[in-house]
């Protein structure tokens, strides 16, 4: 396992967070993600699930939580404690020891029966992610954000939600998933964060205590890069019908450059200028001078390299907003920037990178874009390398960038004008 | 300028009220990046009759508040947007039931960002073209929540609790309703809501007080705003009793959503009270029903909820209600269990050991809040606006007492009291 301590009095808090990581893969990506809500049930110290939150509730209400996602091809689970610094309260046991022990067992000691996971927990746990599963069109925006990125990438891992397949929950049991779990455990990337009133030589030592791993787990050959697949000659189109009273226009652009490469803070600024603010291409032209939406942006995952945009219309202006945003990709490529939009973006993102340095767990999610692409890039380093792009290397990412998918999300009665 | 010391959470707090009756407040935080700033006004969708002193009662078009809103960053020089991207800040604002606030973050250029701010806020904007073409935008708004489930749980268990009083109003409005409103009514409520001596202005961040104060006097001395109105809230009677014990609508979601909640009948006396009634509300639902209580594991054994299960308090001087719910397969069996679980706890009361339990959380919780500019900043305003201060509720937290909140349980959980409300899965 990696460390990574960042010593800091900023904050009332030490922030923890464990990042493990496996390549996006059909037979692993629901046992993956089921193994965190297992997880969290209990531990072989407190395998009782209220007990075990008790335990947390009297580290003064210690935060825990994880999240799924992925990241270029990577399904990443990411466990995050918070705690109080010790000298808020009279507190008898030092909470930052306490918070990695209770993490340490969660991730390597969990609570067992007959040698695999209980079984108890583990029906109720697919039952639980069966349900976050099935919630995904609960919230329209995201679904139409996701359904297009699936259309997109249909040959690709990255068609693969980071919460698994709804198909392969029947079929786990709690032997199956326990040794999925040891395998996970295994052959994952582990990279261990700590940001607050410590230093490495503490952690190190805390850590050492805490997590039952083997002296060489978690420290492999690091992240693999993502592979880019082509866009199709010609956009493909995909329209779904739902019950729905605003309609959802997305689309899906594959930039072919990564985190890692050269190009990548123009990029940044190709995605600001387009649609990543209020005063992007997208948001002045759909929104603005239009009245067409509410939001219209574009966003990045740059370790895919992929793009996308997300706005909200009414159902019969389909075609009025796609000409718009279509429009505004085609200034993109023409160079059609102007000093002003150049100089504000700069701002925007610089202003964003120095804003992490406030909050713990930003600090530790930018130092982790490190590990995950094998580049290092300071947020100093990226601010000047943001400061220096110019419209030419603009235009440069333009011209790779291919519109791949037109995702339309409408309702069932509306016309289409 | 006053200096108000808060050593238990380490904090220092630095106030002056100037002459126009615009109050001020600085929080430096020492090593941050950034400075947070919000500038609000005690202007939100409830505040929708009101009068001034030998003037007729105005009753403003629902969602009129955050109509404003909207058009506040339009200046004759264009969107205000381009001009806080020019200055590296990032800008928003947003309107809730008592306040609208208008905010950015930055971490250069802060005094003239901070100009912008006190300058676009205080220089209103409108033609009939400009607001014609905001209705467009608005509509798209009202209709991305109308597609939005817990949105429309939480807004349905409201609307049925009460008959009268405004909080039951979406906030945005409808769509019809904003269809109607000009720029002349937009101007009547910015020259009503607007006047300094009933704004707050919040900077947080790695900044200097006196450099910050000396701005904002320079600034303010600039201006002249006239007279403070003396503005009289005016709110029809509310009945004791819920406007319907059950409301339900259709969306298409995975699985039935659920809220409900209790009205309060009978309102805090004054501030003090209200602020103690919010504490033990809160310490109440964590006991009852925060994810370590039995009664929460066992309604998750049940598979009669999920992690979407929660409660929260909402209270103010004129209203108050708790509500406790999230997504299940089963609505009448949830409500069913919960009550039979409360109608237990009613009769034997909470546990010390749990008790002291959550208030140890609900301490913990508060002191993480408090590494969060954006928190601190919105939720300062918010107690101030309603006569208490964010920075003394640790006190309050530890000197709460188990009785207290077994007493506000017994006040709070009155069956008759009660509203349901449910967005069920759309038929296909």
């Amino acid at each position: 396992m990696r460390l990574h301590v960042m010593p800091t009095k900023r904050f009332k808090t030490f922030a923890i967070s464990l990042y493990a990581g496996v390549p996006l893969a059909e037979s692993s990506v629901t046992t993956t993600a089921l193994t965190p809500f297992v997880l969290r049930r209990g531990t072989q110290a407190t395998p009782e699930t209220l007990a075990f939150r008790e335990r947390l509730d009297n580290l003064y209400g210690a935060g825990f939580g994880f999240d799924i996602y992925k990241r270029g091809d990577a399904q990443i689970v990411q466990f995050r404690m918070d705690v109080i610094n010790d000298q808020f309260v009279s507190s008898g046991t030092p909470l930052l020891a306490a918070a990695l022990k209770l993490l340490g067992e969660i991730v390597t000691d969990p609570a067992l029966e007959d040698g695999v996971f209980r079984g108890k927990y583990v029906a109720a746990e697919k039952m639980t992610l069966q349900k976050r599963l099935e919630a995904i069109i609960n919230d329209k925006i995201r679904y139409a954000a996701e359904r297009c990125l699936a259309e997109m990438c249909r040959n690709e891992p990255y068609r693969l939600h980071a919460l698994g397949k709804l198909d392969d929950l029947p079929g786990i049991s709690s032997e199956s998933l326990y040794d999925a779990y040891r395998g996970w455990l295994g052959q994952a990337e582990l990279d261990l964060y700590v940001a607050g009133d410590t230093t490495l030589a503490e952690v190190e030592q805390l850590a050492a205590e805490a997590f039952r791993l083997e002296p060489s787990a978690g420290a492999g050959a690091g992240y693999a890069r993502s592979e880019v697949g082509q866009a199709a000659e010609e956009p493909r189109t995909v329209i779904e019908t739902l019950d729905v009273s605003q309609g959802k226009l997305n689309m899906g652009l594959r930039t072919h450059i990564g985190y890692a490469d050269e190009a990548y803070p123009a990029l940044l600024m190709y995605n600001g200028i387009l649609g990543g603010y209020p005063h992007s291409k997208l948001f002045l032209n759909v929104r603005e001078k239009a009245s067409l939406a509410y939001y219209a942006a574009s966003r990045l995952d740059g370790h895919k390299g992929i793009c996308t945009i997300q706005s909200g219309i009414e159902i019969a202006n389909f075609e009025q907003a796609k000409t718009i945003i279509l429009a505004q990709l085609q200034s993109m490529k023409e160079g059609q920037i102007s000093e002003l939009e150049l100089s504000q973006t700069r701002a925007m993102i610089s202003n964003q990178l120095r804003e992490m340095q406030d909050s713990a767990f930003e600090m530790i999610s930018y130092d982790f874009n490190s590990v995950l692409s094998g580049k290092s890039r300071t947020a100093a380093e990226l601010i000047s390398a943001i400061e220096a792009a110019d419209v030419e290397q603009i235009v440069q990412v333009a011209d790779k960038v291919e519109l791949d998918t037109i995702y339309f999300l409408r309702g069932k009665e509306a016309q289409l004008a | 300028m006053k200096t108000l010391a808060y050593p238990v959470v380490q904090e220092t707090l630095y106030y002056e009220q100037m002459p126009n009756g615009l109050s001020v407040y600085v929080l430096p935080k020492k090593g941050f990046q950034k400075t947070y700033a919000t500038f609000t006004t005690r202007f939100g969708s409830v505040d929708n009759q009101f009068s001034l002193p030998g003037e007729q009662t105005t009753r403003v078009e629902d969602g009129i508040a955050h109509f404003l809103e909207h058009k506040m960053f339009e200046e004759p020089s264009g969107d205000i947007f381009a001009t806080f991207a020019s200055q590296g800040a990032s800008a928003n604002a947003f309107t809730s039931f008592d306040r609208t606030a208008y905010l950015f973050s930055a971490t250069e250029q802060i005094p003239a960002n901070l100009t912008t701010l006190l300058d676009f806020v205080q220089n209103p904007y409108f033609t009939d073209e400009n607001v014609e073409k905001e209705k467009g935008i608005i509509e798209q708004e009202i209709n991305m929540y109308k597609d939005n489930p817990d949105w429309r749980v939480y807004t349905g268990l409201i609307d049925a609790l009460y008959h009268e009083h405004p909080v039951h109003i979406d906030i945005a409005g409808s769509v019809e309703s904003i269809r109607r409103i000009t720029k002349e009514s937009l101007y009547q409520c910015y020259r009503t809501f607007y006047h300094p001596s009933n704004m707050l202005l919040f900077v947080v961040g790695g900044v200097d007080k006196d450099e910050i104060m000396e701005l904002v006097r320079h600034n303010q001395a600039s201006k002249s705003f006239g007279e403070s109105p003396q503005i009289t809230r005016l709110l029809e009677p509310e009945p004791d009793a819920v406007k319907l014990p059950i409301k339900r609508s259709e969306l298409a979601v995975s699985l039935p959503k659920m809220m409900f909640g209790f009205k309060e009948t009978v309102l805090p006396a004054d501030s003090e009270q209200l602020l103690r009634r919010e504490v033990a509300s809160k310490l109440m639902l964590e006991a009852l029903l925060g994810p370590s209580s039995k009664l929460y594991q066992q309604l998750y054994d049940d598979d009669l909820i999920s992690d979407s299960f929660g409660s929260e308090y909402n209270s103010s001087a004129s209203y108050g209600f708790t509500m406790i719910g999230g997504d299940t397969r089963d609505p009448e069996a949830l409500l069913a269990a919960i009550r039979s679980a409360i109608e237990e706890k009613l009769a034997t009361g909470i546990a010390a050991d749990d008790f002291e339990r959550v208030r140890r959380k609900r301490i913990g919780g508060y002191l993480r809040m408090l590494n969060s500019p954006e928190t601190i900043a919105n939720e300062f305003t918010r107690y101030q606006f309603r006569g208490n201060n964010l920075f003394e509720l640790l006190p309050l937290y530890e000197s709460v007492t188990l009785e207290q909140v077994n007493e506000r349980m017994r006040e709070h959980f009155r069956w008759d009291q009660m509203a349901v409300s449910i967005v069920d899965k759309a038929k296909t």
